[in-house]
């Protein structure tokens, strides 16, 4: 095919795909409209429809579970909108905005304002986020994106086409997208109750448990499944989605989800001789020097290929359905488990393949001495994930020690999960580094039980969760004002990793957060600052937030106490911006303050310049506290199904690729036009 | 001084051509000696190439300022003036062979340089020359025909810095048949007919893969020097299986003939695998020779094509991966739906029924059944999820039988499920709805048609494996018996072969050219036996020989008796390695004391020598930003006592 054929070909698919989408917008049109017009009762409706099976257990509810729940429902609200912003504003930036805008604050504020009014509270605190995202990095930056030269109409035009689709395509994609409420058991008995959507990998919500607990963020905190009946458990893997293995669990499972230190999760990676190098003396494996042990990890998980631990012996395997335990030799490869049939020589060619990896997950057995006399207590199961009861197709094995159970059942999930497995060590082994540094620096003062723990958010801002304890409806508000202002504060933190030390007032202030008369004054504050350069935040902006790590005593601080700029000003010799602080604060997670101190989403301002303004995201409705509460009530089992959310409910994408799609397709769409 | 005669044979004088004598004195250095020689000839050409090569010493000239005294030639010296580069008739990992010009007068090294200069290849370190095994002479004239392939005319001087030209260094733009040349350099070659496998030599023990070993070149010397005369035979292989670095967009011909060496590796044994191993490389070579007949070069040239194309792949993955794209909600909202009577039959239930017939409908993962299309409106009969489940074909075409089996999670165990089709087009399509079911994904999936057409060609190969078997198989199907080792020709016919085959093909046929190329070689660096190169050695003080291997991190230490590994070392653990060149014996400390000792049987002292210098070597290469090639550390690392 040439070249032009193929342009030609883009070219009609894309003129198809924008004809589609705007049918689609336009049939959607009244869900995107206008904020107003979305009743807060209409949430209400939505939850108890979501939840309308579980209303009968209502009465069991425990009020902390609630309480946690509902920050979580509503966070993920604010998750919807600020990604909606984010997105939206990261749309623009490609299309310039026209010459005509207004000075952007005063268009800002006016339009924030006004839809303040109507948007309550947990858009509000949504917005706030956006905006601290900005602050940091984008305020400095002149006004308006100065990237492309005047647009053409038409390129305004696609943009706006661009624009639609994506708004059409997160509605859609809200619809279908499942959620479960679950229950985590900590180590001391207690639990969490946390909404777990099924884009959520078990990395973010193990992020979020970060943040609700106080634990150290050390790379061996997991969440692990436990089969009561089976009596199995297993860690989840850090980018496995939670969803889904939780979905296969019968209704009336007692499984559990348990959130615990496991060394075995990355040992293979911090003692990696242990592995590679079982077969040599115990002495030499324990002297092994650092070096060696990287060089270990770059020969056998940054190569072309990742190399499995090379692993040969004994197990006692019991046989499908019958109650004997038999000995063979079974030998592990990156195809899967084989083992040397009976008179043959262990040759590759002969050996026989015992199970592949694709369709099973590994386990570990506990106490199958007793439930189904096994030689030792050190028993691993090889498994569809599916499969609930005891059944001919689960594979039971088992190992002469302890040692030689976590050979195997590491070697096994490194064959599984290959390349995926380091990079999840990395991933939370940054995350761990991160936390250490901030734990060293933050002052011990901070330890109440309403105070975040100290950590940073995961990459994607938008999947906080679990920030906000109680809605509140959105009285408060009127006086607030928007974001925008706070984006634009100069001197945005100087240093985004090391937070200044929180100020003293902090704790002080968690007690009397609910206060909503104090802040109006906050705003005010604001504005004596110098005149902001209102740049909307751009898309990679919003997905940076992991720069900021807010001090987490003062979480709930600012909103509250009177003047807070000026006990900024006291505490921080260069006073950050206190505005952005406030923000940080609140995507901060447990004790958090009140929603409705939040200024509402600064709703994209650019669109109002540009003439034919695309409908607005639509603001979730506020998650009203009555019916909310009933959403999270789950007694016995510790998940529960939840049909999916209704449409009009948005939670765009998390998956921050999907932000430069559209840019990347009107990339190629200029550039085949600049060839023409 | 006195003058005395000195003569010098030119080779481009003619065979028969005597000597020029030439009047010299002992202090005339080299380049004198030369220019008095052209004088001579009275031939106007290019010498710059030529130099004198001192048959008695077997070594080149090459210092032209030296004097002939420095160099202690006196008049009875046989001296030849010849040039450095002469053809060479070089093997090609994918088995064909290629004329081309190569230095005879630098060390071997350097050599493989200036060749794979000339065919693209990156990281000449990686590979080497070695003595071919010498093939049964039956068939002269199909040496003949194989030399098609002549890069003897590219001017040496083009060749120094590639410029890309078409997506091809400029040297292949020059004509037609130079860019043929490149094409059979860079695409893989079409699986070879059952019978050319079974004629090959395969080694059978772990003996016999040492002696290939034997046969490498001397890397620190020049061809002249080790017997190599114009237009020899030798094969050009990777030998240090380290592979540094590699880039799909500028390894093209160095992807391509990995792959072909790895191929020829899987099908000759000479690596072992597990017969599900060796499904995998079957099904990855069928999807590999499809896609390469489709697309034939790996890559496009043009600038803006190439950010063209990278945005519609980029707008593919998107599209395959999991974060939702606009045609993929699209396709969601007009997803197709598969309707028909099937029969169903469920194997576990305690049911003498046998197959009863219902109304299908496929929608989305799952399958819903009705007791007629009439009633397909309401509730189903049942509605069965495939995802994760496991899809087994059973065909028999002769039979008529198209039978999808089903395995299906559930919470008790897997349920058993046959679908049985009328016929091969609803065959076809329920199986490519089931397999992409399994995988969670949807009939509106941009995969679905070409998992058809991938059922049906097999099931196209099929029938033509058992029909007739004289006739010459056309295009589309390929006798699967070119996809495994020979031992399975033996074990299974190639119609038992290729259900199996199709059923590991499920898992690759969506990937790229580059990418199912790219998965062949992870899945041979996987192997457990990956990267070993076997020599027969004698430890000191053992009566018996036994087997070294040498890999890219490590030595094996192989009891013959046991057939097992004893012993390993790491190169990381290795404080020094020696070797006393008079016994031919090599001393290795290791940390903590650890010696050992050994001479070789299979191969001389100098080719382990090298092996062991040039891994130690490969694996400094990670920390050298540049990209030149530090080949003094290579000859420090690999010379022994003749380099320095």
């Amino acid at each position: 095919m040439s070249a032009q054929e193929l342009m030609d070909d883009i070219d009609a698919m894309f003129s198809d795909l924008l004809g589609e989408m705007d049918l689609l917008t336009q049939s959607l049109g009244q869900d995107t409209v206008p904020p107003e017009s979305v009743p807060t009762i209409s949430k209400e409706v939505n939850f108890s429809m979501d939840f309308a099976d579980l209303n009968e257990s209502l009465h069991e509810l425990e009020d902390n579970d609630l309480d946690a729940l509902m920050a979580d429902l509503v966070a993920d609200l604010n998750a919807t909108e600020e990604k909606l912003q984010a997105e939206i504003q990261g749309l623009k930036v490609p299309s310039p905005p026209p010459a005509d805008l207004p000075p952007p604050p005063i268009g800002l504020n006016t339009h924030s304002v006004s839809s303040h009014a109507a948007i309550p509270s947990s858009a509000s605190s949504t917005s706030n986020r956006v905006s601290t995202s900005t602050s940091s990095a984008t305020s400095p930056l002149p006004p308006p994106p100065p990237q492309a030269a005047k647009p053409t109409m038409e390129e305004i035009e696609s943009q706006m086409k661009a624009d639609k689709i994506k708004l059409a395509l997160e509605k859609l994609k809200e619809a279908k997208v499942k959620k479960l409420v679950v229950k985590v058991i900590l180590n001391d008995g207690s639990s969490k109750t946390l909404m777990v959507d099924e884009r959520q990998s078990v990395r973010e919500v193990l992020d979020n448990l970060f943040e609700k607990t106080h634990c150290d963020c050390n790379v061996d905190w997991s969440l692990c499944e436990t089969y009561s009946e089976l009596q199995l458990e297993r860690t989840f893997e850090d980018h496995e989605n939670l969803v889904e293995p939780l979905s296969a669990w019968t209704r009336d499972s007692e499984n559990k989800i348990l959130f615990q230190e496991r060394g075995e999760k990355y040992e293979v990676f911090k003692n990696p001789q242990n592995f590679y190098l079982w077969k040599k003396d115990k002495k030499a494996l324990k002297d092994i020097k650092d070096k060696d042990k990287e060089i270990l990890i770059q020969e056998n998980f940054c190569g072309t290929s990742i190399i499995v631990p090379d692993l040969e012996g004994v197990l006692h395997l019991k046989e499908d359905g019958k109650k004997a335990w038999k000995q063979r030799l079974f030998q592990l490869r990156a195809s899967g488990i084989y083992y040397v049939p009976k008179g043959k020589t262990k040759s590759s060619r002969d050996l026989i393949c015992f199970v592949q990896f694709d369709n099973v997950n590994v386990y570990y057995g506990k106490d199958f001495k007793n439930k189904y006399k096994a030689p030792t207590d050190f028993c691993f199961v090889l498994k569809h994930p599916q499969i609930q009861k005891d059944s001919q197709y689960i594979k039971y094995l088992c190992c002469d020690d302890a040692w030689s159970m976590n050979l195997w059942v590491t070697g096994i999930r490194i064959a599984k999960y290959g390349a995926l497995l380091y990079s999840n060590y990395k991933t939370s082994e940054k995350k761990a580094a991160v936390s250490a540094v901030w734990t060293n620096r933050s002052t011990p003062s901070s330890s109440s039980s309403s105070t975040p723990s100290p950590t940073i958010k995961a990459k994607s801002q938008s999947q906080a969760n679990g920030h906000v304890p109680k809605p509140q409806s959105g009285q408060d508000f009127g006086n607030v004002l928007p974001p925008p202002p706070f984006e634009v504060l100069p001197p945005p933190p100087p240093d985004p990793f090391l937070p200044p030390p929180p100020p003293p007032l902090a704790a002080k202030s968690c007690a009397k957060r609910h206060q909503p008369t104090n802040f109006p004054h906050h705003p005010q504050a604001v504005d004596n600052l110098p005149p902001p350069p209102p740049t909307p935040p751009t898309d990679d902006l919003s997905e940076t937030p992991p720069d900021f790590l807010p001090p987490p005593p003062p979480a709930s601080g600012f909103g509250t106490l009177p003047p807070p700029p000026p006990l900024h000003a006291n505490s921080l010799p260069p006073p950050p911006p206190p505005a952005s602080f406030e923000a940080m604060d609140q995507s901060l997670p447990p004790p958090p303050p009140d929603p409705g101190f939040l200024p509402p989403p600064p709703p994209q301002p650019v669109f109002t310049g540009a003439g034919a303004p695309p409908p607005p995201p639509p603001p979730p409705p506020p998650a009203a506290a009555a019916p909310a509460p009933r959403a999270a009530v789950r007694p016995t089992g510790s998940v529960r199904k939840m049909p999916p959310a209704p449409p009009a409910r948005t939670t765009p994408s998390l998956q921050g690729g999907d932000g430069d799609f559209m840019s990347e397709l009107m990339l190629a769409m200029q550039k085949k036009r600049g060839n023409q | 001084m006195a003058a005395w005669d000195l003569s010098v044979t030119v080779e481009d004088l003619g065979s028969d051509a005597p000597p020029v004598t030439l009047s010299v004195m002992s202090d005339l250095h080299v380049g004198g000696v030369i220019l008095k020689l052209v004088e001579k000839t009275q031939m106007k050409r290019d010498w710059s190439d030529h130099a004198l090569w001192w048959e008695q010493k077997q070594q080149w000239l090459m210092r032209t300022a030296w004097s002939l005294e420095k160099y202690g030639i006196h008049a009875d010296a046989r001296l030849l003036f010849m040039p450095q580069h002469k053809p060479l008739r070089l093997g090609l990992p994918n088995g064909i062979t290629l004329r081309l010009r190569a230095c005879f007068s630098s060390p071997v090294f350097h050599t493989v340089i200036g060749i794979c200069r000339m065919l693209n290849i990156r990281h000449p370190e990686e590979l080497s020359l070695l003595r071919p095994v010498e093939e049964k002479k039956k068939k002269k004239d199909k040496n003949s025909a194989e030399e098609i392939y002549d890069l003897t005319e590219v001017p040496l001087s083009s060749v120094s810095r590639p410029s890309l030209y078409n997506g091809m260094p400029a040297h292949f733009a020059d004509s037609p048949q130079m860019e043929a040349i490149y094409k059979m350099l860079s695409v893989t070659q079409p699986p070879p007919a059952p019978e050319v496998i079974a004629k090959q030599y395969r080694p059978a023990s772990v003996v016999d893969k040492a002696h290939i070993n034997g046969r490498w070149l001397d890397s620190s010397r020049c061809l002249m020097q080790q017997g190599i005369q114009e237009n020899d035979r030798l094969w050009l292989r990777f030998k240090y299986f380290a592979f540094y670095d590699i880039e799909p967009k500028y390894d093209v011909v160095r992807l391509t003939q990995l792959y072909e060496q790895a191929r020829w590796a899987i099908l000759l044994e000479d690596i072992d695998c597990t017969e599900e191993e060796m499904m995998l490389f079957g099904a990855l070579q069928y999807h590999i020779s499809k896609v390469s007949q489709s697309e034939p070069q790996m890559q496009s040239s043009s600038a803006a094509m190439d950010d063209l194309e990278s945005a519609l792949q980029c707008l593919e993955v998107k599209m395959e991966g999991e974060s939702s794209s606009a045609s993929e909600m699209l396709d969601i909202m007009t997803a197709p739906e598969l309707n028909d009577y099937l029969k169903i039959f469920r194997p576990k239930r305690l049911t003498l029924k046998g197959y009863k017939q219902y109304w299908f409908k496929f929608q989305d993962t799952s399958i819903s059944y009705f007791k007629s299309k009439e009633e397909s409106i309401g509730e189903p009969i049942q509605q069965i999820n495939l995802k994760g489940c496991e899809v087994a074909p059973d065909v028999n075409l002769a039979a008529q039988k198209f039978l999808i089996r089903l395995l299906i999670p559930a919470p008790e165990g897997m349920n058993e499920v046959y679908l049985r089709c009328e016929n091969e087009q609803q065959y076809a399509q329920w199986m490519a709805g089931c397999r992409l079911a399994s995988k969670g994904k949807t009939l509106a999936d941009s995969s679905f048609q070409s998992e058809i057409q991938s059922i049906r060609s097999f099931l196209a190969m099929q029938k033509s494996n058992s029909g007739s078997h004289g006739n010459v198989p056309d295009d589309e199907s390929i006798n699967t018996h070119s996809l495994v080792s020979p031992r399975y020709h033996k074990k299974y016919k190639a119609k038992q072969l290729t259900p199996r085959i199709l059923d590991a093909y499920q898992n690759v046929a969506q990937l790229s050219l580059t990418d199912a190329v790219m998965r062949f070689l992870q899945i041979w660096q996987a192997l457990p036996d990956f990267g070993l190169s076997y020599i027969v050695v004698r430890f000191k003080g053992s009566r018996k020989d036994e087997v070294l291997g040498i890999a890219p991190n490590r030595l094996i230490r192989i009891d013959l008796g046991v057939g097992d590994v004893v012993k390993t070392w790491r190169y990381n653990n290795m404080k020094q390695w020696n070797v006393n060149w008079d016994i031919r014996q090599m001393a290795i400390e290791f940390e903590g004391n650890v010696n050992i000792a050994f001479s070789c049987v299979t191969a001389d002292c100098k080719i382990v020598h090298e092996f062991i210098g040039g891994y130690i070597f490969m694996s400094t290469r990670s920390r050298e930003k540049s990209d030149t090639l530090n080949e003094e550390l290579f000859h420090k690392l690999t010379g022994g006592h003749e380099a320095l």
